[in-house]
């Protein structure tokens, strides 16, 4: 390769030059390859620019001390020349293609859509340059060819666009502001040196230069113009961008030094926010997240001292109290700060309370001495409360920018979440905790009622007990006394839920305790409102019904202690409601309950059966709010009373669900409890069914 | 959601708290109010007229139980009446009839007083 005579056609030129555009593309491209693969930091690409321009010069340097110049412009000495001029604009072109890479990646840090489309359209105008005067080998002719004026607007307009487009890109500097403190001191040395290399390359490669002791020698310009003008124009654009960057960077990175301490605050800032988040991860504990609300904007250098009041409902208490204090003693900011009346403004306000000067705030004591000078009140609001409020002071007056309020502000809103969040959490926990206890509570009570139910040949039993809650107030037990006894009981506690229940448990315990002692209804049950009347609560009460079966002859005893009313159905399916006089346990803790309590006998005939059940049955109400009430019950038990008491149970309930409807939905514990005297010779089949619950 | 109120009338020597609604356990609450209300006020004759009432459940009941004892130790009671028969089966169920005064009309329940009948039964 080498520069073709002057004479040279204009076609030829334009292959020539295309050849050579072919060529230079390829070095182009392997530069970015290798650009691209070593992604360097900003301190780095500095160093390395610096070494590249430096070895270019040196070479630069050693190829023109080869012997050989030219004549005039354009006119080679001797053959040597082509050569010098192939290596020259080799030599630069890397130059100016790696300075372009190597910067191009700082330019296009944090790249957006605009910034990467600026980049394209700098190489782009770059390129439009070298295709412009491509016909030019050496020097504008203007007046050889028609073409060759608009040629040259294009390439002056090429030209511009690329020097505009040099300036837009030299202004992205985003780099400098996420580069640490020593490494931007680097990076400012260094760009200084790339200032003077590129500067001094660019004074090289001006016409007009030449080397001080061979002052007859031609500047390489003219190595390059004579080698291709269209490459030379493209080499002195890319150094040049080299030499802007360089200097804007150089400029912005000493308008920046001032502002270090400022961005290091905000990094730290942001720093202590992340940590705040990644703590209400873990830490649930309250004590350690109000210290961390109050020490961060302390520690981001935003205050001097911060607290944070905190208004405890649940404590009964009305006066906000300080909660966590950094920097400061809690009694002390108490003592000098209204902290009541300042919480309440803020609270109230819902934003941000300012006290430039605290000495003309009467709400504020003393506090010149105890360093409060200015002081800002921040309540933590969420979308539908006040969770606190967060006080920063200063120990001068005025002390807070704009700014700090704005930062306060920000990582208030944060803590606001963060403290929500860990509210929420602990919410969360403890309705777990319940539910688990709840759970447990269920299956304790479960087995207080009867695991299996005693099978005695001449009767068959059923019975379930559903509770609304968790854990209910029904009861029911069935005990065999010996001698062929049977005593039975359902019990009602006033109420629902939990306090239902304990007492629903001290009922099971006094049934199967006080039952093998004293079997009679009236004995029993007068035991029973004297043990449980010293433990109800004065508006609670317990309704039973509590009998003895002779499991040979029949005969039954039993008592209602202001329980619903058995129903007695015979064979003929005639119904008998047991309303006996009885009050119900724990309304009267003197003589008149054992005085009104009356004690029914009765003898079964064999198909006779007997339907015990609580409240919960009668009372059960549809989505109209209609009761299921006793017809229905009786109905039930009329229609099936030639089954076995399983059959007698089931269509009981069966038939409660049905009226409930789709929903089944239990306001009330619900408890059944069938006996049916089946009579001493019972049918074959039925010993075979088991009545189990 | 309350379907429940209670209203005050003074009637001569006693009180008359005319319930309506629904007393269950939601709203045993109001009537416990409304009695404590009557004996802040030195006020211990009471007459609970519920000719209104709709459905008493266990909680509601257990209101009357809350608060008999103390109001017949400052020598007043507890006097009900006007209960719709539904009504009146539940407390009868119970056996309040063996504890309270349960008539048919407010102004049996007022003669009651005005003649100084004492309560059924002393606690």
């Amino acid at each position: 390769m080498g520069g073709v005579g002057e004479t040279a056609p204009v076609s030829t030129t334009i292959l020539h030059q295309a050849a050579l555009a072919v060529c230079f593309l390829c070095l182009w491209i392997t530069i970015a390859r290798t650009t691209q693969n070593s992604r360097l930091p900003p301190v780095q690409i500095f160093w390395r620019a610096s070494l590249t321009i430096l070895a270019a010069l040196v070479l630069v340097v050693l190829i023109l001390q080869i012997p050989g110049d030219f004549i005039v412009e354009n006119t080679p000495a001797a053959p040597i020349v082509h050569v010098k001029s192939t290596l020259l604009s080799t030599v630069l072109a890397g130059l100016g293609f790696i300075l372009v890479q190597r910067f191009g990646q700082l330019v296009r840090f944090r790249r957006t859509r605009r910034s990467e489309r600026n980049w394209f359209l700098l190489i782009l105008f770059v390129s439009l340059t070298f295709t412009a005067i491509a016909p030019f080998h050496h020097h504008f002719e203007v007046e050889s060819s028609p073409f060759n004026l608009p040629l040259a607007g294009l390439f002056v307009l090429a030209a511009i666009g690329s020097v505009i487009f040099i300036f837009l890109n030299t202004v992205r500097l985003a780099w400098i502001l996420r580069l640490p403190v020593k490494q931007k001191m680097g990076a400012l040395g260094l760009g200084v040196v790339v200032i003077c290399l590129t500067s001094a390359t660019l004074v090289l490669l001006s016409p007009a230069f030449s080397l001080g002791p061979f002052a007859e020698q031609f500047s390489p310009y003219y190595y390059l113009a004579f080698y291709s003008l269209p490459l030379a124009s493209v080499i002195i654009l890319f150094i040049t961008f080299g030499f802007v960057y360089a200097l804007t960077s150089v400029l912005s990175m000493i308008f920046h030094l001032p502002t270090i301490g400022d961005y290091q605050r905000s990094v730290d800032e942001m720093a202590a926010m992340q940590t705040l988040t990644v703590l209400v991860r873990e830490v649930a504990d309250p004590e350690k997240l109000y210290h961390w609300v109050v020490s961060t904007p302390v520690d981001s250098g935003r205050g001097k001292a911060a607290w944070l009041t905190i208004q405890e409902l649940d404590s009964g208490s009305l006066k906000p109290q300080i909660v966590a204090a950094h920097n400061i003693e809690a009694s002390i900011a108490d003592d000098v700060c209204d902290v009541n009346a300042i919480h309440g403004e803020a609270a109230r306000t819902r934003t941000l309370v300012s006290i430039q000067n605290t000495s003309s705030d009467r709400r504020i004591q003393n506090g010149k001495t105890s360093g409060i000078m200015s002081l800002l009140a921040i309540p933590l609001t969420t979308r539908t409360e006040v969770l606190g409020t967060l006080f920063v002071s200063r120990d001068v007056a005025h002390a807070f920018e704009n700014e700090d309020i704005e930062s306060i502000g920000v990582f208030a809103s944060q803590a606001t979440l963060v403290l929500e969040n860990a509210r929420l959490l602990e919410a969360q926990f403890e309705r777990e905790r319940l539910a688990s206890e709840l759970a447990i509570a269920h299956d304790v009570q479960r087995r207080l009622l009867p695991q299996t139910i005693p099978r005695v040949s001449t009767l068959s039993l059923a019975a379930s007990s559903t509770a609304a809650q968790e854990v209910g107030g029904d009861y029911y037990d069935l005990l065999e006394l010996g001698d062929g006894k049977l005593a039975f009981i359902i019990a009602d506690v006033s109420g629902k839920g939990t306090s239902a229940a304990f007492y629903m448990a001290e009922m099971q315990g006094i049934f199967q305790g006080v039952a093998q002692i004293a079997p009679d209804p009236h004995d029993f049950l007068c035991h029973v409102n004297k043990a449980l009347g010293r433990s109800l609560e004065k508006n609670v009460f317990v309704t039973a019904i509590y009998g003895v079966l002779d499991c040979n002859s029949g005969a039954i005893s039993i008592a209602r202690a202001g329980h619903p009313p058995a129903a007695f159905v015979d064979v003929t399916g005639r119904t008998t409601l047991l309303r006996s006089g009885g009050l119900g346990i724990g309304l009267d803790r003197s003589d008149l309950f054992a005085q009104t309590l009356e004690v029914k006998q009765h003898v079964f005939n064999p198909g006779d059966l007997i339907a015990l059940y609580t409240d919960g049955v009668t009372e059960s109400r549809n989505p109209e709010g209609e009761e299921f009430g006793y017809d229905r019950l009786l109905q039930s038990i009329q229609s099936t009373r030639y089954e076995r008491a399983q059959g007698v149970h089931d269509a009981v309930l069966q038939s409660v669900d049905q009226f409930l409807g789709a929903e089944k939905k239990y306001l009330d514990d619900l408890t059944v409890l069938i006996i049916k005297w089946h009579g001493p010779e019972p049918a074959a089949h039925d010993a075979e069914d088991d009545p189990l619950l | 959601m309350s379907n429940f109120s209670v209203a005050f009338r003074d009637a001569g020597s006693a009180t008359i708290l005319a319930v309506c609604g629904e007393l269950d356990a939601h709203t045993a609450p109001e009537l416990e109010s409304a009695i404590k209300k009557c004996r802040d006020e030195g006020k211990s004759n009471l007459i609970v007229s519920g000719s209104e009432l709709d459905y008493i459940s266990s909680a509601g009941l257990g209101v009357f139980m809350a608060f008999i004892e103390e109001i017949r130790t400052l020598g007043g009671d507890i006097k009900i009446c006007a209960l719709k028969p539904r009504i009146f089966d539940v407390f009868d169920l119970l056996g309040f009839p063996k504890i309270y005064h349960i008539v048919e009309t407010e102004e049996e329940a007022l003669s009651l007083f005005e003649q100084g009948i004492q309560p059924i039964q002393g606690d």
